[in-house]
This record gives structure tokens, sequence and C-alpha cells, in this order.
């Protein structure tokens, strides 16, 4: 019993330090940097060859934390055919205390950014004339930076897929 | 160029260009039908009520949007700046899950002391095609959109370069076409049934 005891203790000894650098690794995975608007329009405008889903999104905004695991699946399956990124409208003082706890809640692993913005509708017409700028909203890119979908609203894993599925 | 030789002409001019031209635009109604909703007493309020005003206001709020609570002091210091000016306030709140217990306390915690409206199933929203919160539409006395858009250019107010809802009140106060009728609001969406 007493060599029992000794030898859980000394797993746990063991196993701690890797459970704490693992938790360590995850924490610096994720990185949030502020984007402008001009950043913004050269990341689209620079696809190099691969095709672009940027969501907008905030941690305030209900259908957005509801549609974001859906984000993070497609982000998971299809990572290696686009660039999936996400645009938080959070305020740039909020990248620690609320952008990256959300992400880290859903391991969204993928390039986020909080938009550092003086002009709204400079972003909003950067992304789409058509935009009301209501949140959660999705711009799909193919491989040259011309927009194929606009989505605007929650939407479903299914819905983000089909336009994947039919890019070239 | 009409001759300003009768009181009448005169008087019709300037009734004209003191509610503006009405706003032509390309994504949503120009003018809106009368309609009447009831506020969280209660009572009924009609737009044809304020028929008499500089011009009516028309903000679309929210009780559990951060963006629209960040404009809760905003929209009110506007309305007790333009309100003894002639101008008429009325809030709405089309979002379904937002009732009217909610909406009371809401108002009161927050010092929101101009009408505010439950639009029940979303139908005036939609007239308006108003979509997000907050979001503003003026209306001149025939309730043709002057303006439609932002407060303002930023939620958080230490960056506000750009008062949009305030300059288009000044213009209309001051008898002029309002010079930007039309910005894009920013905010949560209305959820609508």
């Amino acid at each position: 019993m007493f060599n029992l005891i000794i030898l859980l203790t000394g797993l746990i000894i063991l196993i701690k330090p890797l459970y704490i650098s693992f938790e360590l690794l995850a924490a610096r995975s994720i990185e949030v940097e502020i984007i402008t608007v001009d950043d913004l329009g050269h990341l689209i405008e620079d696809r190099n060859g691969r095709p672009l889903l940027v969501n907008v999104w905030a941690t305030w905004c209900a259908p957005c934390r509801e549609e974001f695991p859906d984000l993070v699946k497609i982000s998971n399956k299809y990572g290696n055919k686009i660039d999936v990124v996400g645009i938080s409208v959070d305020f740039p003082g909020e990248i620690d205390s609320k952008v990256i706890p959300f992400l880290k809640k859903h391991n969204a692993v993928f390039t986020n950014y909080v938009i550092k913005v003086t002009e709204p509708e400079d972003f909003i017409n950067l992304m789409n004339k058509e935009w009301s700028g209501a949140v959660p909203a999705t711009f799909i890119y193919d491989k040259t930076g011309n927009q194929i979908e606009y989505l605007v609203g929650k939407r479903k894993f299914e819905e983000f897929e089909k336009v994947i599925e039919n890019l070239r | 160029m009409v001759r300003k030789n009768s009181l009448i002409i005169s008087l019709l001019l300037v009734a004209t260009f003191a509610f503006g031209a009405p706003l032509k635009s390309a994504n949503g109604p120009e003018k809106i039908e009368d309609f009447t909703l009831m506020d969280y007493n209660g009572l009924e309020h009609s737009l044809s009520d304020y028929k008499d005003s500089v011009a009516i206001v028309i903000l679309f709020i929210a009780t559990e949007c951060p963006v629209s609570n960040a404009y809760n002091e905003r929209m009110e210091n506007i309305n007790k700046e333009y309100a003894p000016k002639g101008f008429a306030f009325l809030g709405i709140n089309s979002n379904k899950a937002e009732f009217i217990d909610r909406i009371k306390e809401h108002a009161e915690d927050n010092g929101l002391t101009f009408p505010i409206l439950k639009d029940e199933e979303n139908v005036i929203a939609d007239r308006f095609e108003a979509s997000v919160t907050p979001e503003a539409y003026v209306l001149n006395s025939e309730f043709e959109i002057l303006y439609q858009g932002r407060i303002d250019n930023s939620r958080n107010e230490s960056e506000v370069v750009s008062r949009d809802l305030n300059s288009a009140l000044d213009e209309i106060y001051a008898g002029n076409e309002v010079s930007k009728k039309e910005t894009k609001a920013f905010g949560c969406t209305i959820k609508r049934i």
C-alpha cells in the first residue's frame, strides 16, 4: 500500500510539469494582433494562390459566439485549402481580457486580429458596400482575391462548407 | 426660380427647406407609413402624433446589445439637447427576446427618458429595413426619411470625431438640407422572429 502511494505521488510529480507545459504551449499558440483597415485590405489582396474566409465577429455578439464553433471546425477541416481569418470588432484594449480567453475556450488556433478603426465606413466598404455593419458577417474570396460570397448573420458549418467545396 | 411675391409662397418654401429633401436610398425605403406602437407603460404612440415636430428621431435600440448600451448616455444627451428645440424622440425595440418589463427596467436603469416602443414581431423594423442597434432615422412631417444611419463614428466615445446624427439635426433645425443623408450603422443584429 505504501509503495502504491509512493508510486502515485511520483507519477503526479512527473505528469504535472508536462500538463503545465501543454497549457503554456496552448496559451502561446493563440496570439491576436491589431490590424488596420489598410492592412486588412492588403491581406485580402495578397492571396498567393490561396482562397480566404474572413469572419467578422465580437465577444459581445451572441450569434457570433454561437457561430464560432462551426468556424473552428471549418478551419480544422479546410485549413489546408483556405486561409481562415477572424476579425474581431472588440476594442483593441480587450485582446487579453476578452478576445484571447474566448479563442482559447474554443481552441481557435486560426489567425485572428482585432480591427483598429477610426471610420467604420472605411471598414464596412472594404468588406462589402452592401454590408450594413451587422455582425457576424463572413466574406469569402477566391485565390485571386475576388469576393465570391458574402454571408450576413449566424451561419452553419454546412453553409460555409458548401461555398468552400465549390472553390476552384 | 420662384419669385417670393407672396407670403404664402414664402412660407411654403420655408416649410419645404426646413424639412430638407428626403433620402434617396438605394437600399431602403424613402418614406414610412404611419404606424402605432405601444410603449412600456402601455401608452400608444403613432407617428402622426408627432407630425408637428421639427422632425421625428427614431432610434432602434436594444437592452442587451453592448454597442447600443454604449450609446445610452449619448442618446439621452441628444434627446435632452434637441427635444427642447422641437424634435420628437422615439426609441423602438424590435428584438424578439426583449420584452416590455425588461425594456422598462433598462430605460429606468440607464436614464432614458424618451418613449421606448415595443415592436412586436419586428413589423416596424422590417418597414424601415433596420438591421442593427443602435440605428437612427430622422423623419419629416410627411414621414420621409431625412437621415438614416449611425449616431456617430465610434462605440468608444473618446474616439468620436463625427457626430453624424447631431449634424443632421443641426442642419434640419437650421432649415438646411441634410448634407450626409445616409451612413452605415454598426452594432448588433436586430433579432427577428
